[in-house]
Parts: structure tokens; sequence; C-alpha cells
């Protein structure tokens, strides 16, 4: 069965009762997400924003209060619909007791990989994610970055259609970070859908093409990176302009965002842009550039957060 | 290629649960830290079966029953029987003790996560586990108590299979607690606690099985319907090993169907609640 969507969920929702008090907690609200297949999406929120608990009711490791999930069209509470999946927990703890081959030989079999495909596989993902010459040692020796890459292994050894992550680069040094990176450029093109749960703001920027962030449970935000972090404003730098016009455009609202030669302004309007591009030609200044400013990720999740807590 | 190649085997999937199981056993010395007792017991027990008085009292035994004095075939029998009720509750404790931490271990956060995000389901993953466990210490209680009947048998010329009978009455009565150790470990994820619910039961089935006696001095009506209730309830451990001690030295057919039915009764409703538990937990 093919379905455009990866995962798709509806007014999905998680509620924890303490056992004896009775007091609730709601860590993931009314959350209705639709994931394209074959994308890279990243889900964004600050730490307790409901994130990992959103990601494990997709894995039926968290049973829903209410709402439905489902991955490729099948109802997240069956197995079966978890057999295209590859995912990889935060803060795992794989039995130290396995050789990283005997780890990817027994995870294998569980997602259904025959005997046989699991003796062919196991070397290539051991060379995919640069660990070929410690297949035959116990991990407990393993450094982080190395138990991420073999958890990656791990999550793509059985060929999977949409592959979880979460915070897969959480206490990883920077060399980890760029090999974790590297292993999931090569599965671009692949068709691979990768559901990234960070909180690494310029991680998620850096590759995915859609974000949805999280905040206190709620979905606060959702689109496509390059939509959200376009559009904000004009900049324009400009040369030879006299002070006392850049006072008059100042007063206009704009923002002078560097003082030194070429000068940087930024308006919000286009109605802004054109008077300040109308007061500088009139002082006799030279326009060098006028380009639609981009705001980063940051910026955006910022906002989003912050109105999301004001209302 | 994509995951579309893959299929749905439970034999396969049952296989990597139990195999893991035996990895993780050995790996915290588990499995040959039974080993490690079984077969010191089994050296301690050639050792006694070397020494002098007992060499001379298997020789004596031997003469007189020529002369039919003394019935060796019983003598051996009751030695028999002491020694697999020994190993009844010697190999049903330690079992207990060995396999606490193998369920709370799999509950462990970022382990049970991974486990549950693979195709397959919670009772599956469950029972996997519980048949690992289960087959651990299969192997350690055949390797203990067959080695000690091939020793018997070797030193008197007396091959008592009925001995044997110890090895599936210890399993059945170690299944059964298991049981109980999953159910707590899902439930509290303590192996202690495990063990002290398990060894409390074992405990409390021997004074329960005292009902004869007990019928005899407790007055209200209630309170024998009380006291037989909970004695059919709870896993028959007193009245296995009483069954196993009737076949081996008697040499009749002893009433063992009815503690091991009611046992596994038990087991399966426990068994049931713990599958039931981990079923509606979050992780």
């Amino acid at each position: 069965m093919t379905t455009a969507y990866a995962i798709e969920t509806a007014n999905l929702e998680k509620t924890y009762r303490s056992r004896f008090r009775g007091r609730e907690i709601r860590a993931v609200s009314n959350l209705t997400l639709r994931v394209p297949a074959g994308v890279k999406f990243g889900l964004l929120g600050p730490n307790g924003a409901g994130k990992t608990t959103f990601v494990k009711m997709l894995l039926a490791a968290v049973n829903p209060t209410a709402g439905s999930a489902a991955l490729f069209g099948k109802d997240a509470r069956h197995p079966e619909s978890r057999r295209p999946v590859g995912y990889l927990p935060e803060n795992h703890r794989f039995p130290t007791y396995f050789t990283g081959r005997g780890m990817l030989d027994f995870y294998a079999a569980l997602s259904g990989l025959a005997s046989r495909e699991r003796k062919r596989r196991i070397p290539e993902m051991l060379e995919l994610v640069g660990l070929k010459d410690w297949g035959d040692v116990r991990i407990k020796k393993y450094s982080k970055g190395m138990l991420q890459r073999l958890g990656l292994a791990q999550a793509l050894i059985h060929r999977p259609r949409l592959l979880i992550l979460d915070e897969p680069t959480d206490g990883v040094d920077p060399v980890g970070r760029r090999e974790i990176r590297d292993v999931l450029n090569r599965l671009i093109g692949t068709g691979v859908s990768i559901f990234i749960n960070s909180h690494l703001l310029s991680e998620v920027e850096s590759f995915c093409e859609y974000v949805a962030i999280l905040n206190h449970g709620h979905l606060v935000l959702e689109g496509k990176i390059s939509s959200l972090i376009a559009g904000r404003g004009y900049r324009m730098a400009v040369t030879q302009i006299p002070e006392q016009a850049l006072a008059r455009i100042r007063r206009l609202g704009a923002t002078v965002v560097s003082s030194t030669e070429p000068i940087e302004i930024q308006v919000v309007t286009r109605e802004e842009a054109n008077e300040v591009i109308d007061q500088v030609r009139a002082a006799g200044g030279l326009i060098e550039s006028v380009s639609a400013s981009t705001s980063s990720l940051e910026d955006v999740f910022i906002r989003a957060t912050a109105s999301e807590k004001a209302a | 290629m994509t995951a579309e190649g893959l299929t749905r085997s439970k034999p396969r999937v049952f296989a990597a649960l139990i195999s893991d199981t035996f990895q993780e056993a050995r790996a915290r010395w588990l499995f040959g830290g039974l080993f490690a007792l079984s077969t010191l017991l089994i050296c301690i027990f050639l050792f006694v079966l070397q020494i002098d008085l007992v060499q001379g009292a298997i020789s004596i035994l031997g003469i007189q029953s020529t002369t039919r004095t003394l019935d060796v075939g019983r003598f051996v029998r009751t030695s028999y029987s002491f020694i697999a009720i020994f190993l009844y509750i010697w190999g049903t404790l330690l079992a207990i003790f060995a396999s606490s931490g193998l369920i709370p271990s799999v509950l462990e956060p970022g382990r049970i996560s991974l486990l549950l995000s693979k195709p397959i389901t919670r009772p599956e993953l469950l029972l996997g586990r519980y048949a690992g466990n289960v087959l651990v210490i299969a192997a350690n209680h055949i390797y203990l108590i067959a080695s000690i009947w091939i020793i018997i048998g070797v030193k008197t010329g007396i091959w008592e299979k009925r001995f044997l009978f110890a090895i599936p009455a210890s399993l059945v009565i170690f299944a059964v607690l298991l049981c109980v150790v999953v159910l707590v470990g899902v439930l509290s994820e303590s192996a202690a606690l495990s063990v002290m619910v398990s060894v409390a039961l074992m405990l409390i089935s021997a004074i329960l099985a005292q009902t004869n006696f007990m019928l005899r001095v407790l007055n209200p009506g209630w309170s024998r319907h009380l006291w037989m209730t909970l004695y059919w309830i709870v896993p028959k451990v007193y009245d296995l090993a009483n069954a196993m001690k009737q076949i081996v030295i008697l040499d009749r057919q002893a009433d063992w169907w009815t503690p091991v039915w009611t046992s596994a009764v038990f087991g399966v409703v426990i068994l049931s609640g713990a599958l039931y538990a981990f079923q509606k937990r979050d992780f």
C-alpha cells in the first residue's frame, strides 16, 4: 500500500496521570500533523515540549490518551506499521554484552530480516557507519559517537522507508556529529523519509526541508523551512549617503544595521523599502543591493514559542 | 530497495529473544554462576560418595542385600528422594535469584523503547523473554539433576529413573514462580522485590499445604473455607515435592497431576496479568 504520508496523526493526545494524587500532565495536546513521504522533517521544541512522547506514540511505546496515529497509512498501534520504520532512540541503552555485529544481528532479526540477508547486510552497515573494524568488539568499549553510529546502522539495516531519529547528535562531539550527518546525507535521494526530533535548531535547519515546532505539547508552527525563514523584510546596502539623510531614514522606522560602508538598512514592509530608496536617491546616495531578508530558524523558533507562551 | 522484502516470522523473533536472554544471562555471570554452583554441588556429592563411611555403607548394603536383611533398593530410593527434594528446593531458589534481574533489565528506558519500535507485539516480547529464562534454567536443572543421577547410578549400580522426575517437577514450579517474577518485574521493575515475593510465595505455599492439621484446629467454618481457598489458589510447591517423594521412594503413583495443573492455572493467570500490565504501560 502506498500513501502520500509517512506519518499522519489526528488530534493525538497524551495525558499522564500520577497514580496516587490523580494529578494530570498533558504532554501532547490535540496534535494533528502530516509528514509527507520521502522528505526530511524536523520536529523542534524546547525541553519538555512533548517531542519524545510524540515519537513514542508513533512507535507504540506510549499509549495515546486520544486521537490516532498512522505510519504509511497503517494504524501505528499495529506492529506491522513499524516494519518499514528504523528508529534511533534518545538516551539509548544498547545491551553492552553484544558486539557490534551481534547487536545488529539481534535487532535485524526482530525487524524481520532473514538470516542470510542479515549476514549480507551487517558488513555493509558496519562499513557505512565507519565501524568495519569494530564489528567483533563488545560495544561497552565503544565511544558515544560510535554508539550513535552503530545505533544508526541498527535503524538502517532493514532498509526502512522511514527513519525516526530522536536527538541523534545529543552528547556527541562535533566530529561525531559530522560523521552522523555524513551517513544521513548518503540517504538523500534514496526515497527514505527522515524524521529528526531535536532541540538543536542549526542541525534541523541545515538538514531538513520541513519543520514542526512543539511547545508545551501543542503544535505551534509547521511548514517548509525555506518558506518559514523567508520574507521577513527587506535589506539594502547603500553608499555615499549623508548623515542627515540617514537620520531621516531612521525616523521612517528603518533599522540601520551597519553604519560603516556599505551601510546596511533593514525595513519590514515593501512600502518602507520604497520610501527608503527614494530618500537615498534624493540625498545622492548609491544603492548597492536590495534583497528580501530572511530570518534564521532560531528567530522563527523564538517567535513561535514566545507567541504561544503569550497566548 | 526498502523494507518491502521483510517478512513476519514468529519463530525468528522468538529465537532472537531467547538467544538474547542466553547472552544476557551469560554476560551477567548468571549462566556461568549457576553452572559453577551446580558443578560445585556435584563435586561435593562425588566427594561424599568417596569418603570411607559412605563407601563402607554401600559395601555393607551390598553384602547384606545378598542375605536379604536390608532392602538396598529402598535405601537408595530414600536417598534419592532426599536428594531430589534438596535439588528441587535448591534449584528453584537459585533459579529465582538468577532470573529476577532478567525482566527488569529489558524494561530499562532506552532499551525497551527500541525493542517496542520493532514489528513485534508486546506479548511476543515478554513471552520470548520468559521462554528464554525458562530455557536457561532448564539447561542448568538438566545438567545438575542428570549428573547426580549418573553419579549415584555408577556408584550403586541402581539406575532409578524416577529420580529424574525432579527435573520436570522443579521446572514446573520454577516456570510458575517465574510468572510472579515477571508480574512483579513489570509492575515495579525491581529485581529484589520479585525475589522477595516469589520466595514468600514458596513459604506461604508450604504453610497453606498443611491442610489436614489446619482444618482440625481452625474453628469457625469461614476460616477453614478461607484457608482452603487460599490453598487452592497458590502454587503447590510443597505438594509437588511431596508427590515427588512418594513417586521416588515408594515407587507408587502419587497425585502429581493436581499440584501441577492448579499451579499451572495460577501461573497462567499471573502471566496474563503481567501481559495485561505490560500492554498498558507507557515506556
